[in-house]
């Protein structure tokens, strides 16, 4: 899965990434892969996965999807 | 022991070519601690109702703002302002850079300009040496040439210079001021205004230091050093810093709110070859900043490509690229890049400038406006050379540019039909890039704002639609209780929006840049109160600071109830409330009763009339500025 962490959302990741790729065996909750990403879901505002925008709570993501994340300053 | 003022304003009469001293005292300065408060409350004393904005009886006030010079991050900026020849209204600009605080060390808090030069002259300060210069030989030069030679006549390169380009000698309606060829006074045409005074710049040096005016300097300078370190652990801060302003693009069209195609649309299909990546790759040259500003927000450009781009000129922010980008349908950031300069060389306002632009392209795809007016070429949606030729003719009134630079108001009177429809204006001022139909309380901002339509006179709708975001929890400090949606336009929207919009007039009366204080940025509400008393000695809360920026919006708008505005003037183009043709947010406009019915909640909240939306004389001497009521009769 890629992963674009838009706005200042990459400032959470520890080596500051825009985009990631991220390897999923199997189908996961996107908030429990922010999780573990350390990105704090009360910063995310917008989601978009696959060109369309979607809510952060109960959204399955999968390898192959491309999945932007943008927070309320400049995306909201 | 100072209180943060150096208690001095310059007089500058251009008429008779004299200058002097005119002094206040901190009582004075406690109800107007500068910036908007300070210019509203000269302008009210100095300017009679009805003048010509262009005559020699409007007067141009440039001053500080209480914090502005100090040691802090983001205390930067001083205000311009005037009658603004593009709305006839209330017209004021703030700008960071380096001017500001070079004036105050200089030992100045303003400038107050009055009359008209007989012909071209410059102001030249160095600390209380204070001469009127000829300017002739400067006059049409471009700022980069002459700010060369206004430095080279001071005998010091550490001269900061104020100017005008042709823009402004040629009296484009949204001219603005320049200062270190990059920080601008962009909005409300005040480039127009000094141009009508045949005041080509000002050169500045001081060689004070701001401890001299501070009440506690040590206090200060530990405040400013704390915040400083801080810059990279806050994200905002941090992200202003990595990308600037231009990484606001892809977010703002994933959300469907970046205005495309004069409004039409909320979304670009070619987002991506104009996005913070490309523009880094592409354009950027160097990251640079304002005085003593850690956060270094500010891009620097250079392009040697598609198209030459000078980087003395600074490089595009986010409403440039939005504004010449999608609002004109064009994908090439280097041609948006080669706008964003010549803006520089002619001292035109971006936002102002790219919505004409954007304005003459929807006129020219109606049939409003003929290729015979245009030499030909084909003023089309995404021509990225129609979009720099349009820019030229405005600087020089040339051909039907003459017409555009009068602003999108007017020319749409001029042309008639649908043009007026597609002027994207309020009060006269053109909107800048950002959507109210998908941040409805940024739309309350356009519509009463004194200036006319303004993206910063209060914090957006999406920093307190969240509970656990970080800019929710900042705005909670300033009374925000309950968390809101983005587009739910409602009086309890109307109290919020109030309560910031109080709280960024705070920031433009004492100097501090939007990007400084929370929420929009790293500066935490305790920590501006204890600047503002640390800088004056003054026993504020955050309760008395909001009051504060409430007392200058209120100035302001009697300066209009005088110059005849009333409701109906507070109003948004019609197209906001039609639904967007694309993006995220397609088929979403604005509700035209919802929008009355929170307009009118928001005079109540304010304490001002709703049917004339004039300040209420209680709500006036509550302000502390009771004698302004007097001027309403
Ligand atoms: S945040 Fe940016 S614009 Fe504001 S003062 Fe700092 S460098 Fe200047």
């Amino acid at each position: 899965m890629r992963l674009h962490l838009g706005g200042h959302l990459n400032w959470y990741d520890p080596r500051k990434r825009a985009w990631l790729e991220v390897p999923l065996a199997a189908p996961v909750l996107l908030s429990a892969l922010l999780q573990q990403l350390h990105v704090p879901p009360g910063e995310v505002a917008i989601v978009v996965i696959n060109g369309r925008l979607a809510q952060l709570e109960a959204v399955m993501v999968e390898d192959g999807d491309r999945v932007e994340l943008y927070p309320a300053i400049g995306g909201g | 022991m100072g209180y943060g003022s150096t208690g001095k304003l310059l007089r500058v009469d251009l008429t008779r070519g004299v200058t002097s001293v005119e002094r206040f005292d901190e009582a004075f300065y406690r109800v107007y601690p500068g910036g908007k408060a300070l210019a509203a409350y000269l302008l009210l004393r100095e300017i009679a109702p009805h003048v010509d904005p262009l005559g020699p009886e409007n007067v141009l006030v440039l001053v500080n703002g209480l914090i502005t010079g100090a040691p802090i991050s983001t205390a930067t900026r001083f205000t311009a302002a005037a009658r603004s020849p593009l709305t006839g209204a209330y017209g004021e600009s703030e700008a960071g850079g380096f001017w500001g605080p070079e004036l105050k060390l200089a030992g100045w808090e303003g400038i107050i300009l009055t009359g008209r030069a007989a012909h071209p002259v410059y102001l030249a300060i160095k600390n209380d040496q204070v001469e009127i210069r000829d300017a002739r030989h400067l006059w049409g030069l471009e700022p980069e040439q002459a700010q060369a030679a206004m430095r080279e006549e001071m005998g010091d390169r550490l001269t900061r210079v104020l100017q005008i380009g042709i823009g402004g000698e040629n009296k484009v309606r949204f001219a603005a001021l320049i200062n270190d060829l990059r920080h601008f006074n962009g909005r409300s045409g005040m480039g127009a205004v000094m141009g009508s005074k045949n005041l080509k710049g000002i050169a500045v040096r001081g060689t004070g230091k701001y401890s001299d005016y501070a009440h506690d300097p040590q206090a200060v300078a530990e405040i400013g050093r704390r915040i400083a370190k801080r810059v990279k652990e806050h994200p905002q801060s941090w992200d202003l810093q990595e990308k600037g302003t231009p990484g606001l693009v892809s977010g703002l069209n994933a959300g469907g709110i970046l205005p495309t195609r004069n409004f039409r649309q909320g979304a670009f299909e070619r987002v991506d070859n104009i996005k913070w990546e490309v523009y880094e790759k592409e354009l950027l040259s160097a990251r640079r900043s304002c005085y003593a500003c850690a956060i270094r927000c500010k891009r620097e450009v250079k392009v040697d490509d598609r198209y030459q781009v000078s980087d003395a000129y600074g490089g595009p922010e986010y409403e440039t690229i939005g504004g010449f980008g999608p609002n004109c349908g064009i994908d090439d950031l280097q041609a948006i890049a080669k706008a964003n300069e010549l803006c520089g060389r002619y001292t035109l306002d971006s936002i102002s400038t790219s919505a004409v632009v954007a304005f003459a392209m929807e006129c020219f795809e109606h049939g409003l406006i003929t290729p015979e007016q245009t030499n030909g070429a084909e003023w089309r949606f995404g021509n990225a050379e129609a979009m720099l030729q349009i820019v030229d003719w405005i600087a020089h009134r040339r051909g039907i540019g003459d017409l555009l630079a009068e602003g999108s108001l007017r020319a749409a009177e001029v042309i008639g039909g649908d043009a007026r429809y597609f002027a994207m204006h309020v009060k006269g001022q053109e909107l800048p890039m950002h959507e109210p139909r998908g941040k409805v309380g940024v739309g309350l901002g356009y519509a009463v704002n004194e200036g006319g339509a303004d993206h910063l006179v209060a914090y957006h709708d999406p920093m307190y639609a969240n509970p656990a975001s970080i800019t929710f929890k900042a705005a909670a400090e300033l009374g925000i209780t309950e968390p809101l949606p983005p587009r739910e336009l409602s009086p309890r929207k109307a109290e919020a929006y109030a309560r910031l919009e109080n709280w960024s007039s705070f920031g433009k009366v004492v100097g501090f840049c939007y990007f400084g204080p929370a929420p929009r940025s790293l500066i935490q509400v305790d920590e501006v109160v204890e600047a503002v008393r640390a800088a004056s000695g003054w026993d504020f809360d955050k309760e008395e600071l909001l009051r504060i920026g409430e007392r200058a919006t209120n100035l302001a708008r009697v300066f209009n109830v005088r110059e005849g505005f009333s409701r109906q003037d507070d109003t948004l183009p019609d197209r906001l409330f039609q639904p967007l043709e694309s993006g995220a947010l397609a088929g979403v406009g604005m509700s035209r009763e919802e929008f009355e019915t929170a307009l009118t909640a928001l005079y109540r909240v304010k304490g001002w009339d709703p049917e004339t939306a004039r300040p209420t004389r209680e709500r006036l001497e509550a302000l502390n500025i009771g004698w302004a009521a007097d001027l309403m009769v």
